[in-house]
Formats: structure tokens, C-alpha cells, sequence
């Protein structure tokens, strides 16, 4: 055994075993398997040990596909639980710098195939392999002390640890949706599409992720890595300006920076002040529309015209090629799963209309009690309806949205710019008919107006002495 | 790195079947063996039929099984690691090569991640090959889109006529406005009448077009084609599988 000296370079990382090559095929899409490394205590783990659970590698019939598990028992001073996932993401690297060897996918879908050459190396038995890659770990993760290898090929046993594995992955994503932007300090930065949006600044933070739904922060990492130079790139968060906008001074030199100067600013929770780039790749548009002071948003399969006449493409149109655009803002689906959603702007107590399919598919992410508040093109599909619709489930834009983040009153509600003689004859004759008692849902229905719009008037004809 | 060549003309050129007999001449006839992966990026043709292989998907599938993903995949998946995987489960492992199928172009919706990661496997999966050879339809778009990397020889089938010599032209031209990358464009004039072999070579040098092979009107491959069974059964003596060994020549294979 001594003697089987395995070739092991990053130069065969990417090497594909075809399958006039294979010796032995492990887990993959005809069969099943999966990958673990485990945090453990440095005295549980016996350093450099290989044990099978299972058939050993030379009582395998050649061509044949098998089940397959490994659990990697990684220990050392600096090893804590969440280092776990990290080393894990290293098995598809790594394993592939054994000439013969071929790593494909992660956790449960793993897909490993053996080349005859390992065959022809002398190989027969897994520590053969395993025992050398406990080494190159070590090696290329110095932080890595012990480490402990169990291979299992045994059909009945990998269906068991892979069921047993499968709840710490429902573990440890659950941590990972758990993550926002105060727990990090990097956040991603993408330029991929200037190529044709020149101005383009993408920023993807883990409250944030990108306006074409195609990059959380988790790829972003991924990709940095790969290619720091590459279009996904790191950006140190440093301290925030401000933490509800979502200022940072490293966003705002980065905008600057890969925008050539075109914007300064680039605050990531709002619709308003300095609102981010939009590229065109957006899945959805945010629309401010003025009349309500509220926001609508349409998908991109949505065909109509939204309440402001508009429909997607021509939003689109206006918004894309990477400009800054005050009253629209391109934005992905994940980001209205986000608790940071436009929080500076009111979050979901801003937004009154939403294309009804969005509407259906982001529904979990919706505060619950503005579910049925928010309109959808079956509710109103013009201004005028949409006020009346808003006006009758009390929308808090009507009478001013108060945001969560930090409890403070951003709109004041509905007012009538110019209060006009055809409004004041309307409510002397409603008031009229009413007999001074004033019922506000009548208001609503009759008048089409908010509480505080009927007051403005009454305070008007006040003023003009009609009513006293 | 191995060669690169991809094969183009116009629809009804015979492009895929000539593809089709390249590689049939390649795995059957060939004196030199290569670890050959075969691109069809020609929704339109059906060089996987013409080359006697059923793939169940295409590289499309994978693309929209990715974009999917987004919603579907575990927070911390890497898309890369995913997609490299997808897209070797697709990859259908033949006699003597290996086919990948382009499939359904983009539907609406942003692909830029999708087709940047994409690239980087395509140029890995292309590395790991002595030879790769792409059937691609006139319009070039997969190059456009720069999901195929670039190429060692680019090679337009044209019918005998003039006029279809100067796709020739057209292709070279649009090459360069898209700036796609090849060292050499070669022209294969099939379905070549008899006699008439002297005057596509006059014609094709006064365009300055460089011809590595004519191949001859053949009834045995009309034959097949009329029935729709795949070229790689064709008779070796067939005088458009001959042609073959003079375009291979050509090529430096």
C-alpha cells in the first residue's frame, strides 16, 4: 500500500472521467449519496483515520454505480460550526485535484466518478484515496488539526446518514436565511451588465439581493472568490451613513467608481433619495405614483398597464440602462422576502398595488396586515380606482404611513392640493343631507374623500363662514 | 487545449450532415483517435439524429432549470458547482465521442448571471477535449452571446453556385462585426455536380476563399437522408464519406 502514490494537483481539478474511462461511479443522478463535514471535538476525532461502513472499495464490480456517502470529521482550535459549510465547499475543489478522481455537485446530489488510472495506480482500497486527501486538507486548510474520514457504501446505511445529514442542512440554511446585513462585512458588488448598461452598480447585500434575482449574497461570495478581479467583486462594508436609508461611504465610493462618475450616491432600502441602479435585468418594477403617495409594483410577465397608465416595458424602458431613476427602482423577487424592503420608505405600509400574480408568489413576505390592503389589477387598474379602493380598506397612505424601523410618521396622508368650489358644493350637500352626522365610511364611499381631505374642506368652508 | 472548428452555412446546405460524416469519418476511419465532443448549437438541424444519438436534454433545459433554482436552491448552493453538474448530466456519451446539445434559445427574463457562468464552464468543458466540433447555424448567435468560446477554424458549407460561395463572404463579415475569434475560415462546397468542380474552384479563389473539400452529389446519402437514417451507418466507399478524408487532410487532423 505504502507504495500507490496518488498524482494530486490542482491541474486536474476540472478533468472530466468519460465514461470509457470509469472504473466505478459513486452516488450521482442514478443513484444517491451525499457529502457531510462535521465541526467535532478535537477528542473525538482519531487524526488520519479511514473507516468504511460497507463494501470495500476492491469488492466493487467495475462499471457498476453505487450509493455513496462521506462524512469528513474536521477538528482544530479555530474549527467552529459555521466553518463546517465552508470546508464542505472546498470537497468539490479539492477531490478533483486527484487525477482520476471526479467530484460533481454538493451535499445530497453529489456526483463522484473513479478513473481506470486508479485502478492502474494499484487502488483497492477507499483510505488509498482518502488518507492522501486528509493530507491535502490539512495542507490547504492549515486550520484544519484533525481529521477523520468514514466512507459509506452500504445501500441501507448512506440512506440513513443522508437522512440524518439532510436535517443539518435544513439546519444550516435556516442560519443562512438568517443572515442580514448587520451580521456581514463585505457586501458584493456586480457589473456584469454594463455591457450594455454602462452606469450599472449592482449591490448585493444578504437583505438585498440583486434586482435580476440572479445573485444573493451567497453567490456573490462564491463568485468573488473565484475571480476577485471578475464582474463579482467585494465591497468592505465599513461604517454606514445611515442605517435606514442604507447609506455606506464604501457603496457610495464603489457607485462613483464603476458608474464612471455618473453617481456619487447609492442608498440601498429606498425608492426615493439616491435609489439604486436599475440595468434592465430588474424581475419587477417599483412605480411611485404621487396621487396616492404610494408604490406600485408589476412583474415582468404582467401584460396590462399598471394604475399610472404604464405598462411594464415602457417602465422598463425608462428605468434600465443603468440609470438612477428618483420614482422607479428595479427589484428582484427575494428582496420582497427582505425585512430590510424599502424600510426607509415605509416598507409594505408604502405599497398599494401589485401586479396579482407578484402579489400571489411573494405573499409570505407580506406583512400580514397589509395583505389585503394592497391592490391588484382585478381591485383597480386607473388612479381613480385605486383611491377608492385604498380609501376603503384604510390604507395607511391615506392617512399617513408611520414606518416600522424606527416608529416615525414619513407621509402625512392625503391632502387636497386646491380645494376647489365643485369639492365645497359636494360636501355642503353631502353634509346637508347628512344632517351634520358625519359617518367617515360615507365620506369615503360618497365622497371619495380621506378623513383628513373631508376636514380640509370643512376647515375651508369654516373659513369662508358657509359652516359654522 | 485541443482544435476548435465549427461548421455553418445556410439552411439546406447539408451543414449538419456534413458535420455528421466529419465526425463519422473521425471515430470510424480516422487513423488518429481523439477525445471528440460534438456541439449541436443549431436548434433547426438535428445533427444528434443525423449522427444516430437520442439526448434527452439540452444545454437550454439546464439553463432554465437554473433559473429556476434561484427560488428553489439551498441559500449557501454554488450556482457554478450546480450548473457544471446539470450540465455533465446531460453530456451523452457516445462511441468515439461525446454530444451536447445548445437547445432552446433564452426565454424573457435577465440570463447574464446564467450565461456568465455558462462561459466559464463551457471553456473548462472545452479544455478537457483533443477536438470539439460545433454545428452552428449561419446567424452565429451562440458566438454573439459568446457561450461558445473561440475558434480554431470555422468552416461554411455552401451548395455550388455562385451565390452560395458568398455566404462565404457574408459569414466572414458578420464574424468580424461580432467579433468572434477564429484562425481560419474554410469552405466544403457540397452536392458538387459532376464537371462542374473546376469552376467552383475558380469561383471560390476569385472570392478568396479557401476550399478544403467538394463534395460530390451522392445517391447513397440522398438515400439516407430520404429516409432519415443516421449518416453514421453510411457505406465507407460512398464517395461523400471519401470526400472526407481530404477535408481531415485539409484540416490537419
Amino acid at each position: 500500500m505504502a507504495d500507490i502514490k496518488l498524482d494530486i494537483s490542482p491541474m486536474y481539478e476540472g478533468e472530466r472521467i468519460r465514461k470509457e474511462d470509469l472504473w466505478i461511479e459513486l452516488a450521482g443522478p442514478k443513484a444517491y449519496g451525499f457529502e457531510l463535514s462535521l465541526a467535532t471535538p478535537m477528542d473525538q476525532i482519531e487524526d488520519g483515520k479511514v473507516s468504511v461502513v460497507g463494501p470495500e472499495l476492491s469488492e466493487i464490480k467495475e462499471g457498476s454505480t453505487i450509493p455513496f456517502g462521506m462524512v469528513f470529521k474536521v477538528g482544530g482550535e479555530k474549527i467552529e460550526k459555521d466553518l463546517e459549510s465552508i470546508i464542505e465547499r472546498r470537497n468539490h475543489a479539492l477531490l478533483s485535484y486527484v487525477s482520476g478522481l471526479m467530484h460533481l455537485n454538493q451535499r445530497y446530489d453529489i456526483w463522484l466518478r473513479m478513473g481506470k488510472v486508479l485502478q492502474k495506480k494499484g487502488v483497492t482500497k477507499w483510505e488509498n484515496i482518502f488518507k492522501p486527501i486528509i493530507d491535502l486538507y490539512k495542507a490547504e486548510m492549515p486550520f484544519i488539526e484533525k481529521m477523520e474520514i468514514t466512507i459509506i457504501t452500504d445501500p441501507a446505511k448512506v440512506k440513513e446518514e443522508e437522512e440524518k445529514a439532510r436535517a443539518i442542512y435544513i439546519a444550516r440554511d435556516a442560519r443562512a436565511k438568517g443572515l442580514h446585513d448587520e451580521d456581514v462585512d463585505v457586501f458584493y458588488g456586480c457589473t456584469l451588465c454594463q455591457a450594455f448598461a454602462p452606469t450599472s452598480a449592482c449591490v448585493v447585500s444578504p437583505d438585498r439581493p440583486s434586482l435580476c434575482g440572479a445573485i444573493t449574497w451567497f453567490d456573490g461570495r462564491a463568485a468573488a472568490k473565484v475571480d476577485p478581479e471578475g464582474p463579482q467583486f467585494a465591497i468592505p462594508k465599513g461604517e454606514s451613513a445611515d442605517l435606514i436609508t442604507g447609506e455606506y461611504a464604501s457603496i457610495n465610493e464603489m457607485a462613483a467608481k464603476r458608474s464612471g462618475g455618473e453617481y456619487s450616491i447609492m442608498k440601498l432600502y429606498t425608492f426615493f433619495d439616491a435609489p439604486h441602479t436599475s440595468c434592465g435585468c430588474f424581475e419587477t418594477i417599483g412605480f411611485y405614483m404621487p396621487e396616492v403617495d404610494g408604490i406600485g409594483i408589476a412583474d415582468r410577465d404582467f401584460k396590462g398597464s399598471a394604475p399610472n397608465g404604464l405598462p411594464f416595458s415602457t417602465m422598463a424602458g425608462q428605468t434600465g440602462g443603468g440609470k438612477q431613476v428618483v420614482g422607479f427602482l428595479g427589484m428582484g423577487i427575494l428582496y420582497y422576502f427582505s425585512p430590510k424592503f424599502l424600510q426607509a420608505d415605509g416598507g409594505w405600509r408604502r405599497v398599494v398595488w401589485m401586479s396579482k400574480a407578484l402579489k400571489e408568489r411573494v405573499k409570505v413576505g407580506i406583512s400580514e396586515d397589509m395583505l389585503p390592503k394592497i391592490a391588484t389589477e382585478e381591485d383597480a387598474n386607473d388612479i381613480d380606482s385605486l383611491k377608492k379602493f385604498l380609501l376603503k380598506v384604510d390604507h395607511p397612505v391615506v392617512n399617513g404611513v408611520t414606518r416600522t424601523v424606527d416608529s416615525k410618521k414619513i407621509t402625512e396622508g392625503w391632502t387636497l392640493e386646491e380645494i376647489s368650489d365643485e369639492i365645497k358644493e359636494k360636501v355642503i350637500a353631502f353634509v346637508e343631507k347628512t344632517g351634520g352626522d358625519i359617518d367617515t365610511e360615507a365620506v369615503k364611499a360618497d365622497l371619495g374623500l380621506s378623513e383628513g381631505q373631508f376636514m380640509q374642506v370643512i376647515e375651508a368652508l369654516q373659513a369662508d363662514g358657509v359652516l359654522e | 487545449m485541443g482544435k476548435i472548428i465549427a461548421v455553418t452555412g445556410k439552411g439546406g446546405t447539408g451543414k449538419t450532415a456534413v458535420t455528421a460524416m466529419l465526425v463519422r469519418y473521425l471515430v470510424k476511419e480516422s487513423a488518429k483517435k481523439y477525445r471528440m465532443l460534438v456541439i449541436d448549437a443549431d436548434a433547426d438541424a438535428n445533427l444528434a439524429d443525423a449522427l444516430g444519438v437520442r439526448p434527452e436534454k439540452t444545454i437550454g433545459d439546464m439553463r432554465e432549470f437554473m433559473q429556476q433554482s434561484r427560488y428553489s436552491a439551498s441559500p449557501e448552493t454554488d450556482k457554478q458547482v450546480l450548473f457544471e453538474s446539470k450540465l455533465f448530466e446531460i453530456l451523452l456519451e457516445a462511441e468515439g465521442f461525446d454530444l451536447l446539445v445548445m437547445g432552446k434559445p433564452e426565454g424573457s427574463g435577465c440570463y447574464c448571471f446564467v450565461n456568465n457562468l455558462l462561459r466559464g464552464i463551457m471553456d473548462k468543458t472545452v479544455a478537457d477535449y483533443d477536438l470539439v466540433i460545433i454545428d452552428t447555424p449561419a446567424g452565429l448567435e451562440h458566438f454573439s452571446r459568446k457561450t461558445i468560446p473561440d475558434l480554431d477554424d470555422l468552416i461554411v458549407v455552401t451548395d455550388e453556385s455562385r451565390r452560395g460561395l458568398t455566404t462565404g463572404e457574408r459569414i466572414r463579415d458578420l464574424a468580424r462585426e461580432i467579433e468572434m475569434k477564429y484562425k481560419d475560415l474554410y469552405v466544403i462546397v457540397n452536392k458538387v455536380t459532376p464537371g462542374r468542380k473546376e469552376k467552383v474552384l475558380e469561383n471560390a479563389k476569385s472570392l478568396g476563399l479557401k476550399v478544403i473539400g467538394t463534395i460530390p452529389y451522392d445517391e447513397s446519402l440522398a438515400k439516407f437522408d430520404l429516409v432519415g437514417d443516421p449518416l453514421m451507418g453510411l457505406p465507407d466507399d460512398s464517395p461523400a464519406v471519401q470526400e472526407m478524408k481530404q477535408v481531415v487532410r485539409n484540416l490537419g487532423l
